[in-house]
């Protein structure tokens, strides 16, 4: 190696520790992730469209309670006012103003969620207040309490007597739960869906809504999301049955009773639609949410560091969305290490420089195993193609457009049987795996060519043994909130690589491929 | 252990030859006049150094349709891509096939295996596409007189015909081998698909050790003749004719390929910017030792005899190693 190259690489590495150091000694910022359980960042994100009138947007804000607490909550009004709105214990986030553009308006906050259970009493609890029995013990055009058959249905189930209230509750709720089918393409009007015996999910909490009330407990919708890992959040609607001083949730489709379940998110207190908006031409709203790898106070080193330049430039304030693409960039360069290692210094031939580093990447969007069989197929493709393909003597760009088309169709059939690839989003379960296996194929082809089948099989597998010990990497949880905390590693991977691209010793393979000159050094024997 | 006997042989690793060589004496700029076949002998051509005759050209699809008039009016050439590497994509064609009839139709490419027309334009439109090209951009197909086996090397070859490789550093031969074709390599003279290469001393023009795969070997696998200890005929042309060509290129690392030809002596194949290291294990001797020598015995304007004979010195001065058998 020469001296500026040992030297470079050196005070690149050196640098990168060393701000990884101050920040983590000095600064006391977290290395390891705590994990703390049920810790998520949420945000939504509105896209509001006017051209000039006054309008406003209205987003249902998270309070805290006993199974939910709330912080570290933050806005971008866009141009627009933002206030919050207090009223019976629920909140409302609004945006209004005059609408001239497209407005990006978000809400973002933290939340941890517990689980917890409201205790049910034993005998008939305290009475129902009369200002509560008015509001949610009524029957509406949603919830029809008088209605024969609900009515009829009550007397049938043979409830027990008001002295044994949590007994009663439990029974109604057995019912929407056990005998009426969840269907999501079903209707959610009470009355159909009791009658069929099926419902949506908001049918079946309406319906139990509805015999609740009948059954002499104030009842109501609440709606919310379910937080899920790696996924979108999905909204929800579950009920909220009032015994005894406290509002019993429970869900007569995700299955729970007196203890909401720990991945769920109240947002709203009723059915109504979790976003709304008045005077404005589109709009369209996403939730995001990031499960959190570090406890509230640690995160607020991160989040607010005493020093101002580290303020600006934590990646912990960026947008849920786009912190969830870097936590997955920022390992890139670890791969990229291995592959450069796999490639300068042990000397394995692959297929491009960086094709089993994409690899890697493409499997990450389904399970290894599913993956290797997925690459597994499409070089199987490649030398059936090929051999099929021969006689036709076609050229070479339509012959691999032709296995490509092959490719197409295999994925578009395994979405048809549903299984597998399609389960996530499309992009990252197959568009994305898609590129990267038509450059796989391409290469293989070529190779499959020029050098015949043992050759091409020779680099397919070093490929594939390269993205397979690169994929734990870019699935470590461990090492993707290392590198997302302390991105300045990246400079001291630079500085790795420096060294390797100067390292001017032998490759593993020139040592077993000049293996005859062993012994050579031993002179007079 | 192995590390050490390597260091101590003054064994070349790629890493090394990457950093030291190619990408220090090789300007990139440069890197045509060898990766493009055409231009290669545009340049030997016009130094007067001898290489095969060019007999046809096809840069695009359309073109195959004149080349397929030409084609019909050869016995023998060869068609091969202008932008190959290591030796694919090459198509040898020896003979028309000899029927019942005066002039076959077909052709016998070495090997044995005969092709028709529609054969070789299918093969020159896949060259075309950039099927064997470098990078797969695309290419030129082109088609060129056929070289003689010379006779003193008839017997110590297959199906093919044997080169000559030099490693010409700044202008000075510092290491060579002749590359003997098997039916194992199908004719072609790649050391990776399993043709002989056999390390010969510069003084004396004489094969000292030959190597098979990772083996050594004494007889040829095919023919039973020994390898080891021939006289390579016209050894000071070849040796010029490397140095010449490699004038032309201005590159200062280069690996040149010259074939003994029965008629012409010593002609261009081509001249590769990256040559293989296998050559060390033909000779069983490291290229550092005398690559370290050329740097310190260098001198401006030096002409090509005194150059081929510096290269000889020094290779005298590091002679291979261990070499009992």
């Amino acid at each position: 190696m020469t001296r500026p190259a040992a030297v470079t690489g050196g005070v690149l590495l050196g640098l990168g520790l060393a701000v990884f150091l101050w920040k983590a000694v000095g600064l006391g910022m977290p290395v390891l992730p705590t994990d703390p359980l049920g810790l998520w960042q949420v945000e939504v994100e509105i896209n509001a469209r006017g051209s000039g009138g006054r309008g406003s947007v209205r987003a249902a804000l998270p309070s805290s309670d006993l199974s939910q607490t709330i912080f570290a909550e933050r806005s971008v009004s866009d141009g627009l006012v933002f206030s919050i709105r207090s009223e019976r214990g629920q909140r409302t986030g609004i945006w209004s103003g005059a609408l001239k553009r497209t407005h990006q308006l978000l809400y973002a906050f933290r939340v941890q969620l517990s689980q917890s259970t409201v205790p049910l009493p034993r005998g008939a609890g305290r009475t129902v207040p009369p200002k509560l029995r008015a509001e949610y013990g009524g029957a509406t055009a949603e919830f029809p309490t008088t209605a024969t058959e609900i009515v009829e249905r009550l007397n049938w189930l043979g409830l027990s007597p008001p002295e044994q209230a949590a007994a009663r509750l439990a029974a109604v709720y057995s019912f929407v739960t056990d005998e009426v089918a969840t269907e999501p393409n079903a209707g959610d009007d009470v009355l159909l869906t009791l009658a069929q015996r099926e419902g949506s999910a908001l049918g079946k909490a309406r319906l139990l809504v509805t015999m609740l009330r009948a059954a002499g407990f104030p009842a109501r919708l609440v709606s919310g999301l379910q937080l899920r890992e790696g996924l979108a959040p999905q909204p929800k609607v579950w009920v909220e049955a009032w015994l005894d001083g406290a509002w019993v949730p429970m869900s007569p489709t995700d299955a729970f009773f007196a203890t909401r379940r720990p991945d769920f998110l109240l947002l709203r207190q009723g059915g109504d639609a979790l976003i709304e908006a008045t005077g404005v031409e589109a709009e369209l709203h996403r939730f995001h949410a990031l499960r959190e790898r570090l406890r509230p106070e640690e995160l607020a080193t991160l989040m607010i560091p005493t020093n101002p330049l580290l303020a600006e430039l934590s990646l912990y304030r960026l947008p849920v969305p786009t912190q969830g693409a870097l936590r997955v960039l920022l390992v890139l360069p670890l791969g990229v290490l291995v592959t450069a290692l796999y490639r300068n210094v042990i000397g394995i031939q692959t297929f491009g420089t960086f094709l089993p580093v994409l690899l890697a990447l493409a499997l990450r969007g389904t399970t290894l195993m599913r993956g290797l069989a997925m690459i597994a197929f499409v070089l199987a493709l490649g030398v059936v193609g090929r051999l099929a393909l021969e006689r036709l003597r076609l050229l070479l760009v339509p012959r691999l457009s032709i296995l490509l088309c092959v490719v197409v169709l295999t994925v578009t059939g395994l979405a048809l049987t549903g299984r597998g690839l399609v389960e996530r989003d499309l992009y990252a379960g197959v568009l994305f795996p898609m590129v990267i296996l038509t450059g796989l194929i391409e290469r293989f082809s070529i190779s499959l060519a020029e050098e015949g089948l043992r050759e091409a099989l020779m680099k397919s597998l070093n490929s594939i043994l390269i993205a397979v010990t690169v994929y734990p990497l870019f699935t470590s949880e461990l090492l993707q909130h290392v590198m997302f905390t302390y991105p300045e590693l990246v400079i001291s991977v630079m500085g790795a690589l420096v060294w390797i691209g100067g390292y001017t010793g032998y490759r593993i393979s020139d040592l077993r491929r000049f293996r005859t000159f062993a012994g050579a050094s031993g002179g007079a024997r | 252990m192995i590390w050490r006997d390597l260091r101590t042989a003054g064994v070349l690793g790629i890493n090394a030859r990457n950093s030291s060589y190619t990408l220090k004496w090789n300007n990139r700029s440069l890197y045509p006049r060898v990766d493009d076949k055409l231009l290669t002998k545009e340049l030997c051509v016009a130094a007067g150094i001898p290489i095969p005759r060019l007999l046809a050209v096809a840069r695009i699809h359309f073109e195959l349709r004149e080349l397929r008039g030409i084609l019909e009016t050869l016995d023998s050439f060869v068609l091969k891509p202008a932008h190959g590497a290591m030796g694919n994509g090459i198509v040898v064609i020896q003979a028309r096939e000899t029927g019942p009839g005066e002039r076959g139709d077909r052709w016998v490419r070495s090997g044995g295996r005969t092709l028709g027309v529609e054969d070789l334009l299918y093969h020159a439109a896949g060259i075309i596409s950039g099927l064997y090209a470098i990078a797969g951009q695309p290419d030129v197909a082109m088609v060129e007189e056929r070289l003689e086996l010379h006779h003193a090397l008839r017997k110590v070859s297959f199906e093919g015909v044997p080169d000559c490789r030099v490693i010409v550093f700044r202008g000075i031969p510092v290491m060579s081998m002749i590359r003997l074709p098997t039916h194992r390599s199908g004719g072609r003279a790649n050391l990776h698909q399993g043709a002989i290469g056999a390390g010969v001393d510069l003084a004396s023009g004489r094969t000292t050790h030959a190597v098979l795969k990772s083996g050594s070997v004494r007889r040829h696998p095919d023919t039973d003749e020994k390898v080891v200890g021939f006289l390579i005929p016209q050894f000071d042309e070849v040796l010029e004719t490397a140095v010449r060509a490699t004038d032309t290129t201005e590159l200062g690392y280069v690996g040149a390929d010259i074939v003994l030809d029965e008629r012409y002596g010593p002609v261009v194949l081509e001249l590769n910017a990256r040559p293989g290291l296998a050559i060390q294990a033909a000779n069983r001797a490291g290229l550092q030792p005398r690559l370290d020598a050329v740097m310190e015995a260098w001198r401006p304007g030096l002409d090509v005899t005194e150059r081929v004979a510096l290269g000889r010195a020094i290779t005298l001065a590091h002679p291979p190693r261990g070499l009992q058998s």
